[in-house]
């Protein structure tokens, strides 16, 4: 069984001959699934479209990765449970949902099991989400407006992303998370950077707003770096990945630490 | 009186000779006085409406009753001999009607070669078999049955590995073959004698044309006409390639053309769609259309080559006194090159010029015309080479441009220009980007890491159109007008300026005309292509419309027993000392039903050159870290004679640019050495601008007759304004970093690999 919401990833599978589902089921208009509840912690139905997380839907990061996704056509055919079920290493939500340390729901005919997202995705296009499993939700907790979504890609728009960077820093509970795209066979958490981040916030105070060195800056970008296991493809070489993840992280950092 | 007339035509930098039948005498120029109540405002599109309710019938929305389809099987494989095809099981499928394959299709000769399906494939994507069937899943399911025995032969796909020795030599002659030269004063004195020097060499990658529509053709046959609707830029020339392949008499082909959604250079004949669709239609009886999808559309539909080219510049006494170019072009499997060198063989007044271009073989899709093919490729590594110099000579570089831009002879054939405005382009364009902010060494940009440039380019094209072309005016009984023209409308905006030059010349208005075009049962017309759709057919429209409002004038003269002398016709009515009488009145009164007026393009001169000039200026902002590059505004000025109408010429400015852009920026076919596939075959993996990556677009016209051209004093604008974009940009970028791009397109990784090699990579 094939469930279709947005399409905008099935469709191409289909369309290019790689896949031929027996039957699919359209779910986009299951309203259940089409919700979003607030409450210091975010439940974020599976069949919320790109174009409702580009209004305030509990996270920055994710508006903004929201809107670098395809156009306007294409921003409101896709969904958040769609980028979670093709898990492809580009979905630009992926690594904001990481940094946000996110779970996501699954439900079956034996019930619903959370799985935290680092144990979700186990390579690229290949998650933890058993056949007879529908992804429902991703929820997390509100971190606060510290936080940002940073890509490159080969144009300005409608472009899968050669890199992504989501940073989030969540000053109330002392707690940085950093999600890598396109930049290894799932979505990378930089362990070392984030260390060496959440360093730079105990020194400055994680309550108050404070503008990195340079160093600090170019030293996180040098982890972040280091952290990516990038490939040589169409879009990009694994070299130049890898630079523009370091400069990101650095732009991040610099960014979000003067949001409080 | 009928005589034969010399006359010289350009078509993308070849001038070629002809010999035409004319009568009667031409126009006079159009006067240009700002009274034409048509001729030079701007007016949308007379089919808009129809565009954009989707009314408006594209090849693609073709749908006949019975009407089977084709599909073709392309090569999995570089290079390979067709061994043996088993198409049984295709065969088998229910709903599939044939399979045409090398071993049952009769010679059907196509661009040189004497079949469509050849034993030795040479590229992924070459054409193998197809299939008809009732419907097009059908069709393509019975694709994936056809078992087709391939020996593989070594292959090689990129120009410079293939210009190398190891290479397999493709052709018993090699892989390299020469395809023009020029050289005028001695290059090797002058470089010796020259105070600086530069020697560098750039790279273009090959860039796929992308229409909207993609290539294709629907086909019937009723056992007496064979009626063949195409995507395509010349109507003529499709029934040509039919009538040399499938043997038929001009007479019973028709090709017709309403509407089309673009070709840019690769829609200029016929395909193997089309013949493969025709063959079916011919052996069924039925129509048949055949149609490519966008990945087959970048693999087999033609391609601007990729190019390597190597220049030598010298400059003495803050002028340019050498220029040597040499220049290697991917033509894939396509018989000729485009010539880079165009343009260094004639932008410039430059007494030392010594140029060479070679075409290189490979085993990937040939290439096609592409919106003024070769110069694009050319003018990016002149104009570069140009900014060096003048760098390198500390001069500032349209300073230099300005003392080599002024001549008024081509350099080649020594003939007069027609007229040239480029020094009043770079006047208008430089204060319209503001050249005196620019700075050595760019500018500070909006942010830390950001810096900021402004760079030119020129532009030296054709765009003088010729002979032959024919249109006739045909005024009904009620005063309403058809004009029917040998031309076809591939997304310009030709039926409108037809049909404004033909209300203006006629006195009616612009409503009361329709236009018929697309069609090869109508007059003969040439090629959109090599911009000389406007200047060619313009002409001969114009003198139909005269030759019509003559009649006109005559039967009005008789009827309102009034002389001739007196009375005009002013938006469609008889004028006479201040009384209008409507054109339907006084036809009214007379039995003749329609009054037809003829006209043709009358002859070229044979002494001059007609040539378009422009200059393009750009400013962009740079991030140094991540090479990312922000086109923020490009100011086009361009001297193409008189302009028809400003909305639909501006429009055709800002497509160029545009295109332009990608060239500069994005747009690039990947191939897979290995395999020799194409990568980037489709809108996902190719890069096409997008709304977002396009900037503000000034466009400005000289807008002055040239009154030697031909009687519109217009000249062609589809290609001039693709020229200098990507030279522009990098200029920019070069002047804002530092850093010189000598490869297109211009992507983030090229622009950083740049400034590591400049030192300013931090």
């Amino acid at each position: 069984m094939t469930v279709l919401a947005g399409g905008t990833d099935l469709m191409v599978e289909l369309n290019f001959g790689r896949r031929r589902p027996e039957h699919i089921v359209a779910i986009d208009r299951v309203g259940e699934l089409a919700g979003i509840e607030r409450n210091g912690h975010v439940r974020m139905g599976a069949g919320v479209t790109y174009t409702r997380m580009l209004a305030d839907a509990g996270s920055q990061a994710l508006a903004e990765a929201a809107r670098t996704i395809g156009s306007p056509q294409i921003r409101n055919a896709g969904t958040i449970g769609g980028n979670l079920g093709t898990a492809s290493p580009a979905g630009d939500t992926l690594p904001v949902l990481a940094a946000l340390e996110a779970t996501v729901v699954l439900r079956s005919k034996a019930g619903e099991r959370r799985v935290p997202f680092a144990d979700y995705m186990t390579g690229p296009k290949k998650s933890v989400r058993r056949a007879d499993e529908l992804i429902v939700a991703a929820e997390w907790d509100e971190a606060g407006p510290a936080q940002t979504y940073m890509f490159v890609s080969t144009r300005n728009a409608m472009a899968i992303s050669i890199a992504g960077l989501a940073m989030v820093v969540d000053r109330a509970r002392k707690r940085v998370g950093i999600g890598l795209g396109s930049c290894g066979p799932t979505i990378i958490r930089p362990a070392d950077a984030e260390g060496f981040a959440r360093g730079l916030f105990d020194e400055a105070g994680w309550e108050r707003p404070h503008r990195p060195s340079e160093s600090a800056a170019k030293e996180l970008g040098r982890l972040v770096a280091a952290a990516a296991r990038p490939i040589d493809d169409v879009r990009g070489t694994a070299a130049y990945r890898r630079h523009a993840l370091a400069v990101m992280g650095a732009r991040a950092l610099s960014r979000v630490a003067q949001i409080a | 009186m009928t005589r034969i007339l010399k006359s010289i035509e350009e078509f993308e930098g070849e001038v070629s000779e002809s010999l035409v039948i004319v009568d009667g005498h031409d126009l006079p120029p159009a006067r240009h006085d700002g009274g034409s109540p048509e001729i030079g405002r701007s007016r949308r599109r007379i089919d808009a409406t129809q565009r954009v309710t989707g009314r408006a019938r594209y090849t693609q929305d073709l749908y006949l009753a019975g009407m089977l389809h084709a599909r073709i099987l392309r090569s999995p494989h570089a290079r390979a001999r067709v061994r043996r095809i088993d198409t049984k099981r295709a065969e088998a499928l229910p709903g599939v009607r044939g399979v045409l394959h090398r071993f049952n299709t009769p010679k059907t000769p196509f661009r040189g070669d004497d079949v469509i399906f050849r034993e030795e494939v040479r590229f992924v994507g070459e054409e193998v078999c197809a299939v008809a069937a009732d419907d097009e899943d059908t069709a393509r399911e019975a694709l994936a049955l056809i078992e087709v025995d391939y020996e593989r032969l070594p292959h090689v796909v990129d120009l410079e590995e293939a210009l190398g020795d190891v290479a397999p030599q493709l052709e018993s002659d090699g892989n390299v073959s020469e395809s023009g030269s020029h050289k005028r004063g001695d290059t090797k004195r002058a470089l010796k004698e020259a105070d600086v020097a530069v020697d560098v060499t750039y790279r273009t990658s090959t860039q796929l044309h992308n229409a909207l529509e993609t290539h294709g053709a629907v086909a019937l046959y009723d056992g007496e006409m064979l009626t063949v609707w195409e995507s395509t830029q010349h109507v003529f020339g499709v029934r040509t390639g039919l009538k040399n392949a499938l043997k038929l008499p001009y007479s019973r082909i028709r090709v017709i053309c309403d509407y089309m959604g673009g070709g840019f250079g690769a829609k200029n004949g016929v395909g193997k769609y089309t013949i493969v669709a025709s063959l079916f239609a011919m052996r069924f009886g039925k129509a048949v259309r055949c149609v490519l999808t966008r990945d087959e559309e970048n693999l087999a539909a033609g391609n601007r080559s990729a190019t390597l080219q190597q220049l030598r510049l010298g400059a003495k006494g803050g002028r340019i006194t050498a220029i040597e170019h040499t220049s290697w072009s991917n033509s894939g499997q396509g018989k000729w090159i485009a010539n880079p060198t165009g343009p260094t063989n004639t932008l410039y007044e430059v007494a030392n010029v010594n140029t060479r271009s070679y075409k290189v073989v490979t085993n990937a899709g040939s290439l096609s015309a592409f919106r003024a093919p070769g110069y694009v490729e050319g003018a990016f590594a002149l104009e570069s080479a140009i900014d060096e110099l003048a760098e390198a000579a500390g001069v500032d570089p349209l300073t230099l441009r300005r003392r080599h831009a002024g001549a008024g002879k081509d350099p080649i054939t020594g003939n007069r220009y027609s007229d040239k405005h480029l020094l009043e382009c770079y006047r208008i364009g430089a204060k319209e980007i503001g050249w005196d902010r620019r700075r050595a060494g760019g500018t500070r940009g909006s942010a830390p890491h950001r810096r900021r440039g402004i760079g030119m380019a020129s532009q030296i094209w054709g765009g003088g159109g010729g002979p032959p072309a024919y249109a006739t005016v045909h005024v009904d009984p009620d005063g309403s007008v058809v004009l029917t023209a040998g031309t076809q409308d591939i997304g310009t905006g030709t039926r409108t300026v037809l049909a404004q030059i033909c209300a203006d010349e006629l006195g009616v208005e612009l409503d009361d005309v329709r236009v018929q075009i697309g069609d090869s049962a109508g007059p003969f017309g040439p090629m959109s292509a090599g911009s000389m759709t406007l200047a060619s057919v313009g002409p001969a429209v114009r003198l139909a419309a005269h030759d019509a409002r003559e009649q006109l004038l005559g039967a009005a003269a008789g009827v309102l027993e009034t002389p001739k002398a007196e009375l005009r016709l002013e938006a469609g009515a008889i004028v006479s000392k201040g009384a209008r009488t409507p054109l339907g009145e006084v036809l009214g009164k007379v039995d003749n039903n329609t009054v037809i007026g003829k006209g043709i393009r009358f002859p070229n001169a044979d002494d001059l050159a007609q040539k378009t000039f422009s200059a393009q200026f750009a400013e962009v902002e740079v991030d140094v870290r991540t090479g990312e590059i922000f086109v923020e505004r490009i100011v086009a000025a361009l001297d193409v004679g008189r302009i028809v109408n400003p909305l639909t010429a501006a429009s055709q400015v800002e497509g160029g640019v545009i295109q332009g852009i990608g060239f500069a920026l994005s747009e690039e076919r990947i191939v897979d050495r290995a395999l020799g596939r194409v990568m980037s075959g489709n809108l996902e993996g190719y890069k096409v601008p997008t709304v977002k990556d396009v900037p503000t677009i000034v466009v400005k016209f000289v807008d002055r007759p040239d009154r030697r051209a031909n009687n519109l004093g217009a000249k062609g604008l589809g290609e001039p304004p693709i020229i200098p974009t990507a030279a522009a940009i990098a200029n920019a970028v070069a002047n804002a970093t530092g850093a010189r791009v000598r490869h297109s397109p211009l992507t983030r990784a090229r622009v950083l690999e740049a400034l590591a090699l400049a030192g300013i990579r931090d």
